[in-house]
This record gives C-alpha cells, sequence and structure tokens, in this order.
C-alpha cells in the first residue's frame, strides 16, 4: 500500500462513495443468470433451473410469505403452443426476524435462490426452437425499509426434439 | 516529486471531505441502521388533494398553520408497521399544539383491505390513499417509510427515510411545532392595510 498511493486513494474514495450513498439512492436488484438452451423430448418433460440472484442488502418475501398483506415472489411464464408449463417448484423461504420486526418472522429469499419449472412437450409436438417469456414478480426490502414491487423479465429458449 | 507529493495531500483532503459528507447526509448511522437523507428542508410542501378512506377529499394546503406529518407508507411494508403506533400516540400527546398526521397508503390493495390494517395498527389519524402524481410530486416516493415534516407555514422542515426511531421522530415533530406561520395578506388586504395606514398619517399631521 506505501507503494502504491493511488490504490489507497482509490479505496479511500470508493469507501468515501459507499459512505455517501443515502438508502433512496439504492435499488434493489435482482436478475436472473442466463441459461443454456432448453432441451425437450416430444412426449416427455425436462426440468429447467431458473437461478436468480438478489442484491446484498436486500431481501424479497418468499413465494409463501407469512401474512397475505405481504407480496409473494411469483414467477410468471408464457409457453409456447409447442409446450406447457406443468410445474413450478419455488424453495422453501428463510423464518428470519429483522430489527424492525424482532417478534415477527418473515419468510424471505436472500442472495441466490432457484425456481424449478417443469416444461412438458406432448407427444405431436413439432420440433423447433421456441422462445419462453414470463416474468419474475418480487417485493424487496432492505433493513429498515422497503420498495414498490417489481417485476424483470425472464426469458430462454426451448428447443423441441423429436423422440 | 513535490508536486506528487501535493496532489496526493490535495485528493487526499478531497476524500476527506467527502468523507465528511458522506456522514452529513447518513447521519442515522450514528444511531444504528436508521436514516435521514436528502435536502428538501425549506422548499415549500406540494399541494395535494387525495381521498381519504373514508371518502373524504383533503387538501395539504386547509392544515396552513398546523405542522403537518405526511407519512408515506404500505401494506406490504414491515418497518411501516413500526412507526406507525408511534404516530397514533404523537398525534394525542400533539394535537393541541397544532400537530395534524397524515398516512399516504401507496397500496394497490382494497382500501377496505387497507383500513383494516390501519384499524389494527392502532391509527388514530387520516389514512389518504397515494398516487403516482402525489408520490412524484414528491421526489418519486419509492423508499417507505418516508416521512415529510411540514411546518406551520407550508414548507418542508425534515424529510426522513427508512425507519428511524422514535425519539428522533419526536424530536422532529417538535421542531415542526415551533415553526411560525405568518398568514399572507391577499393584494387587496395589502391595498386597503396601506390605505388605512395611508389615513392614519394624514389623520395625525
Amino acid at each position: 500500500m506505501r507503494k502504491n498511493p493511488a490504490l489507497a486513494l482509490i479505496l479511500l474514495l470508493m469507501a468515501a462513495i459507499a459512505l455517501a450513498q443515502s438508502p433512496g439512492d439504492k435499488v434493489p436488484s435482482v436478475v436472473m443468470a442466463p441459461i443454456g438452451n432448453v432441451q425437450v423430448r416430444a412426449g416427455a418433460s425436462a426440468t429447467v433451473n431458473l437461478d436468480f440472484r438478489i442484491g446484498s442488502e436486500f431481501h424479497i418475501s418468499s413465494h409463501t410469505p407469512k401474512s397475505e398483506l405481504l407480496i409473494p415472489t411469483v414467477l410468471k411464464l408464457n409457453a409456447p403452443d409447442q409446450v406447457t408449463v406443468a410445474d413450478v417448484k419455488y424453495p422453501a423461504g428463510q423464518d428470519v426476524t429483522f430489527p424492525f420486526s424482532p417478534d415477527e418472522k418473515l419468510s424471505v429469499y436472500s442472495g441466490d435462490f432457484s425456481i424449478d419449472t417443469v416444461l412438458k412437450a406432448p407427444a405431436n409436438a413439432a420440433a423447433g426452437t421456441y422462445p419462453v417469456t414470463g416474468t419474475l414478480r418480487f417485493q424487496a426490502c432492505d433493513h429498515s425499509a422497503c420498495y414498490p414491487p417489481k417485476s424483470i423479465p425472464v426469458q430462454f429458449q426451448v428447443t423441441v426434439v423429436k423422440k | 516529486m513535490k508536486r506528487n507529493a501535493l496532489v496526493f495531500v490535495a485528493l487526499f483532503v478531497a476524500v476527506l471531505a467527502m468523507l465528511a459528507s458522506g456522514k452529513y447526509l447518513d447521519r442515522s448511522r450514528k444511531h444504528g441502521p436508521l436514516k435521514l437523507v436528502g435536502n428538501v428542508q425549506g422548499l415549500p410542501a406540494p399541494d395535494f388533494q387525495l381521498s381519504s378512506l373514508d371518502g373524504t377529499r383533503i387538501k395539504l394546503s386547509d392544515y396552513r398553520g398546523k405542522a403537518v406529518l405526511l407519512n408515506f407508507w404500505a401494506t406490504w411494508c414491515p418497518p411501516c408497521k413500526v412507526e406507525m403506533p408511534w404516530f397514533a400516540d404523537l398525534q394525542k400527546q400533539y394535537a393541541k399544539d397544532g400537530l395534524v398526521v397524515l398516512g399516504v397508503a401507496m397500496d394497490d390493495s382494497e382500501p377496505a383491505k387497507i383500513a383494516q390494517f390501519a384499524s389494527e395498527m392502532g391509527v388514530n389519524y387520516p389514512v389518504l390513499l397515494g398516487t403516482d402524481q402525489v408520490s412524484d410530486d414528491y421526489g418519486d416516493v419509492q423508499y417507505l417509510p418516508t416521512t415529510f415534516y411540514i411546518g406551520r407555514d407550508g414548507t418542508i422542515v425534515d424529510k426522513m427515510t427508512g425507519l428511524l426511531d422514535r425519539k428522533e421522530i419526536e424530536e422532529a415533530v417538535r421542531k415542526t411545532l415551533s415553526t411560525t406561520h405568518r398568514p399572507t395578506s391577499s393584494p387587496q388586504q395589502s391595498q386597503a392595510a396601506a390605505e388605512v395606514k395611508s389615513s392614519s398619517k394624514d389623520a395625525a399631521q
């Protein structure tokens, strides 16, 4: 560090920026990891793991929050005619107590989580590659405040192959 | 070499200044995870007219002369739940001094659900149904809870975002109550006042 004052300055600058940031400046982020082409055989099914990452400092309500007033994380997929979405399996939430509600446990996702979807292609499905689109709706909070519900796009390709 | 040292010192001072301003902006860090940010102090609070849960239209400017605590919240915001009973207590305690608490629900829920939630929280003050317009007017309120403290003259005394401790909220309420309101006279009133002043002067002569 002594030999590199520029590096020390950059680190100090980053610390200053982090300290100067106010809570309203932060934006909760949930991003989906890219997935390769999914293959499903006509007449069969395939499980697709959709991996998401929540920005550090934030958590989102799980698919089954403990109050009807809380907004659950929901994946909605629009499958092409050749494929159906047979099942969507959400992970269990972590039961966590926060400083703002020490007597109440909330069911949340934080860090990385994965939603497994089961795609099915009927036996008569035409071979080809089709887009699957949809949205992930979530509502994020940090340690002292919450952000309005938000949706992010979900998109991947599915290839139907003949038996 | 000497020049490099000077540049280094200048940059170091700049970084220290940024650190200091960061601490100033984020002064609630001293008290833990609670935040007080933004610098809207002294700006006029945008006027609005919103429906309350019972259907009454409420206009902010009707409260000129009162100290207004304007709290944006939502039923899906657990930290907001913590503050609401405090606001109800403060409303009880300081109503006689001129405090008016107004809650703005930034929810898509049915008003009946919001009303039930507010009742469970012991809310004793009007709850208004928020709109995108009022959110935009107040600087795109995205981070809940967000509370504006509006002085008796209609200017913003403070803005607090995120859950704070009750002591800090009460301090802001007291500061807001200490503001004064001098009713501004209409041009006709000013003219009439000037005429009265002028005729008194003539009479004295």
